[in-house]
């Protein structure tokens, strides 16, 4: 493969490489093909798995594209798309991934991970005695700890010696007020941090077999033995002190009587999430007047943005308006602002009782409109908020639009006879469609799935009275999914949101697959023209 | 000139080079400076000499010499500056072996900082304090992936979630288990493992204005009185200023009797759903009524409630300690009272915050040691409640800030905020509930039996029944 390489490069594309340039390419192949192993190595050693595969493949990719000739182009699209595959691609496997399994609180760690948790833990047996403890070492860094059970006797204690009761130790050092000597021989006193910065000293078996105890917590040292032990053969965890065995059932182990052990772990539960999602109190809430209110919205603020925006365009569209730039320019700050804030800020001008909105209006004709109260109203106020936000944008490209409109298609309108309202309706209007036609489409995705809007002006307020499951008037789809899913429910499940991910961009897919269909029509009655 | 500058720059360069090559660096910084100084000083004589010679030339080198001779100067305190910062960090890195990172929030943190050069020199072991902004958003991904702290604080209502994934480690507070406000040691106890340390409690209390009420009321029915009489002499817009969140109001619902979760032996029972219950309702009918009548805010707003209570408009109150700061500098003069009864005494809902240990740590043992030796003790317990305004956990710290003091006194009876997992799906509902029932849409009765129905399905999942179809849809 490499000899072949080499030769196409040498030979290829016209512009004969040179031995040194050939070199130089292939070294750095290898260096990226060892970083892509040693990562995706990594990767796999540490469970996540879809990142090793996906930085394999994205090396495979790679490979490929500079090795075979005909890829030639490509490469210099490499980064590009190696990026596309990073930020966008892999995010959505992953998306996709997580959806087919039970990630989420409950389910944090890995298998192994879990299982590392559980073996962690240790028991006092029947009869086994618990201690205070006090750690020394010496010199050559071995450990020795003296003991005091809790009826007052003291031992010294050594791994792998029988406990020394206090009386018969030898080079005992001064004693403190607590009876715990300074230090015993050449063994110094620590301090507790002293001996926990040791990571291994919990692991440390202090005295015989028979009465040999571990460190356990900051206070206590106690004959501990293990609680848990993983049988790989079986792919169970026995408890050594009941006898029972766990068997992991859909990331959780399970025993025969339905016990589970904490710490469950990230396992495929297939369909789950989805069937859960279809199944859920969700879809037994007024979804048919969530679906239309969602639509309307999206619907509405798409008319009402664009109808301003290209309004303000075709004013300004007269060369001779005075001071046109500088009301333009105006005419973008809700455009410059972040929506974030400008939502946030409108919410208090509509505050019914403190707003700057109402107070003016009562001030002035004496109403205090109830705008997070009223369904009707709220719903009004949204749609003005969007209008806000949105237009600017229509403003822009149709400013854009018009001016690519030829004059010379109006002069021969007018000689025609056609009066303004003609003109912008048989010339102006179509030939904008066609450019601007696609943006409304992209638009009102956009708008279909404006969550932020919805949930941070009002949170899908106010309620509906007697509805089965939590729902607003305002509420759109996904917000009202999102209560349901992430605010509700059982902490976090990424499992489930990924799931409910998948089917919202369904949704969406299918509605502007729909809506481009419309959009040719439009380019048929530009080609018209 | 310019060869002057030149020459600075090169023994500057070559100081910093030395520096960088580190080494007994203080002293060669200093053997360099020396050296520059002397040089520095052979030129100006040189040059002193020349001016004496010819003015007009002397003129120019005595100000060329003066320039260099600043331009030395600022090279020489530049390399010695670069030459402690390479030695300070040198001492950073090298002093400790083992280290404990916290992960704490942007009150906690610099407290935290604080402490931690006392805690280093007397234990040798580093202390590492990362602000960090949403801990718990962060730690259950940074956790399983090996990046997550030694220690983090949190509040004790995530306990729960955390516990349960294996990502926290029980901790044994041995004999200091003693020290703390028994209720703020319950509220870290999940399932009977003890998996975090508490520091500091908070909970709601009743704020009055001193100049409108001389003394509190003590029943809910007084609170409307003396409210009420007060808007008919005009000196307040509504009896009582309510937030509209049901956090706020659950000292008032739990003083007719309503409830969120039964309690058991074993804690909050998720089968027992409290929102419709007959106290809750009884509280949902008291809003109602005096929301009809006119002293109650038809339309409930966090900072509305503040506003008109620190501007005099409102003379009663409930919030908590954080609001505590913007009502003193608003400057109304308050009150703190124990909670107004009804059936029985009104409870807010307890928080609880806390030092927790990551499970997935290498050094659990050293995080342990660390809470129970080095933060469990008096004086960095009083440290942590000084800045933090709230009452501490730890009983031997008093505060002695009055309104700290009367905002424990209320918490006495507090009810621990309930850790389990199925409180995430109680307060979308029930405030909604008390939405409609402020808006006057549904009498308290139906609201809040709805809004049980809709907790209740929700905690129940997809292991409910599909009775109802879409005939709810219509309008």
């Amino acid at each position: 493969m490499a000899v072949q390489a080499l030769k196409r490069f040498e030979t290829g594309d016209g512009q004969s490489a040179t031995l040194s340039n050939v070199v130089i390419r292939l070294v750095l192949l290898l260096a990226i093909d060892a970083f892509a192993i040693w990562f995706a190595v990594r990767a796999f050693g540490e469970g996540y798995l879809p990142l090793g595969i996906a930085i394999a493949l994205i090396a495979a990719g790679v490979n490929y594209v500079i090795l075979v000739k005909e890829m030639y182009p490509i490469r210099w699209m490499l980064l590009g798309l190696i990026l596309m595959a990073m930020f966008s691609i892999y995010p959505i496997l992953l998306t996709v991934f997580v959806a087919f399994t039970n990630y989420g609180d409950g389910h944090l760690l890995t298998k192994p991970q879990s299982i590392e948790q559980i073996t962690k833990a240790r028991f006092v047996p029947e009869g086994g005695s618990a201690y205070t403890w006090t750690g020394y070492s010496n010199e050559a860094g071995d450990y020795a700890l003296w003991l005091q059970s809790e009826n007052g006797d003291s031992f010294l204690a050594f791994p792998g010696q029988t406990l020394i009761p206090a009386a018969e130790a030898t080079g005992l050092g001064e004693l403190d007020s607590e009876g715990i000597p300074e230090s015993v021989g050449d063994y110094e006193r620590l301090n507790a941090f002293q001996v926990a910065s040791d990571q291994n000293i919990s692991t440390i078996q202090f005295g015989s077999e028979l009465d040999g105890v571990q460190i356990r917590s900051p206070q206590e040292a106690a004959q501990l033995q293990p609680k848990f032990a993983y049988d790989e053969a079986n792919d169970i965890i026995n408890d050594l002190e009941t006898g029972v065995s766990y068997t992991p059932v859909e990331g959780r182990w399970t025993a025969a009587n339905g016990d589970e052990l904490t710490a469950g772990f990230r396992a495929n539960v297939g369909l789950d999430n989805f069937t859960r999602f279809f199944q859920s109190p969700a879809f037994r809430g007024p979804l048919v007047r969530i679906i239309i209110w969602n639509f309307a919205f999206a619907f509405f603020s798409v008319f009402a943005t664009f109808a301003l925006g290209l309004a303000i365009a075709y004013v300004f569209n007269d060369p001779e308006f005075p001071g046109r730039k500088i009301i333009q320019s105006f005419l973008l700050i809700p455009y410059t602002i972040p929506s974030l804030i400008t939502i946030l800020i409108w919410r208090g001008m509509f505050n019914p009782q403190v707003g700057v909105i109402n107070r003016t209006l009562s001030d002035l004709i004496g109403i205090a409109p109830a705008w997070t109260v009223d369904p009707w109203l709220a719903k009004i106020a949204i749609l003005i908020v969007n209008l806000w936000l949105g237009y600017p944008y229509f403003m822009l490209i149709c400013s854009g639009a018009l001016q690519a409109i030829p004059g010379d298609l109006y002069e021969a309108a007018s000689i025609d006879g056609a009066n303004a309202w003609q003109q912008f309706y048989k010339i102006t209007l179509p030939l904008l469609l066609v450019a601007v036609g696609p943006l409304l489409v992209a638009s009102f995705t956009f708008n279909f799935n404006n969550f932020n809007i919805i949930f941070l002006f009002i949170e899908g307020g106010p309620p509906i009275a007697g509805s089965p499951t939590r729902a607003g008037h305002t509420d759109i789809l996904i917000s009202y999914v999102y209560n349901l899913a992430f605010a509700a429910g059982r902490g976090k499940e990424y499992g489930l949101g990924a799931a409910i991910t998948i089917v919202i961009f369904v949704v969406v897919a299918v509605i502007t697959l729909f809506q481009f269909r419309y959009t040719k029509m439009w380019e048929e009655v530009g080609e018209g023209v | 000139m310019k060869n002057y500058f030149f020459k600075a720059a090169v023994v500057a360069l070559a100081m910093i080079v030395l520096v960088a090559c580190g080494g007994d660096t203080q002293q060669v910084v200093e053997e360099a400076a020396q050296q520059v100084e002397e040089a520095a000083q052979q030129v100006q004589e040189n040059s002193e000499e020349i001016a004496e010679q010819v003015d007009q030339a002397a003129a120019e080198a005595e100000q060329a010499v003066e320039e260099a001779q600043e331009a030395v100067e600022e090279a020489v305190t530049e390399a010695e500056e670069a030459a402690e910062e390479v030695v300070d960090e040198a001492e950073e890195v090298m002093e400790f072996e083992t280290s404990i990172t916290i992960w704490a929030d942007d009150t906690r943190a610099p407290i935290l900082s604080e402490l931690a050069e006392g805690f280093q020199n007397e234990y040798g072991v580093g202390l590492v304090v990362e602000q960090v902004a949403d801990i718990n958003d962060q730690f259950p991904i940074a956790a399983p992936a090996g990046e997550g702290p030694d220690i983090l604080i949190l509040a004790h209502d995530r306990i729960g979630g955390f516990y349960a994934s294996g990502l926290l480690a029980p901790l044994d507070l041995g004999d200091t288990a003693g020290e703390f406000l028994p209720v703020s040691v319950d509220a870290f106890t999940y399932e009977g493992d003890l998996v975090g340390m508490p520091y500091a409690i908070e909970n709601l209390g009743f704020f009055y204005n001193t100049d409108l009420v001389e003394t509190a009321p003590t029943t809910w029915d007084e609170v409307i009185e003396v409210g009420g009489a007060l808007v008919e002499s005009g000196d307040a817009t509504y009896a009582i200023a309510l937030t509209g969140t049901t956090y706020d109001m659950f000292p008032l619902q739990t003083a007719f009797g309503g409830y969120v979760f039964g309690q058991s032996e074993a804690g909050y029972d998720p089968s027992d759903v409290g929102i419709d219950s007959e106290g809750m309702i009884a509280a949902g009918e008291f809003v109602q009524t005096n929301v009809e009548a006119g002293l109650i805010s038809d339309s409930l707003d966090w900072d509305t409630a503040h506003v008109q209570f620190e501007t005099g408009e409102i003379p009663f109150l409930m919030a908590g300690p954080w609001a505590l700061d913007r009502i003193r500098e608003a400057g109304v003069p308050y009150g703190i009272a124990p909670f107004p009864t009804a059936e029985k005494e009104g409870q807010p809902f307890l928080g609880v915050q806390g030092f927790a240990v990551n499970a997935l740590s290498e050094n659990v043992l050293l995080a342990q040691t660390f809470l129970t030796e080095f933060v469990a003790t008096e004086d960095v317990m009083r440290q942590l409640a000084e800045s933090g305004n709230r009452p501490s956990a730890f009983a031997a710290v008093a505060s002695e800030d009055p309104d700290l003091v009367s905002l424990g006194d209320a918490g006495v009876n507090a009810l621990p905020m309930p850790a389990i997992p199925e409180m995430g799906s109680v307060w979308g509902s029930w405030g909604d509930a008390f939405t409609l029932i402020v808006n006057g849409e549904q009498s308290a009765e139906d609201a809040l039996t709805n809004g049980g129905e809709q907790i209740r399905a929700l905690i129940a999942g997809e292991e409910l029944p599909e009775e109802e179809g879409e005939e709810e849809t219509d309008e």
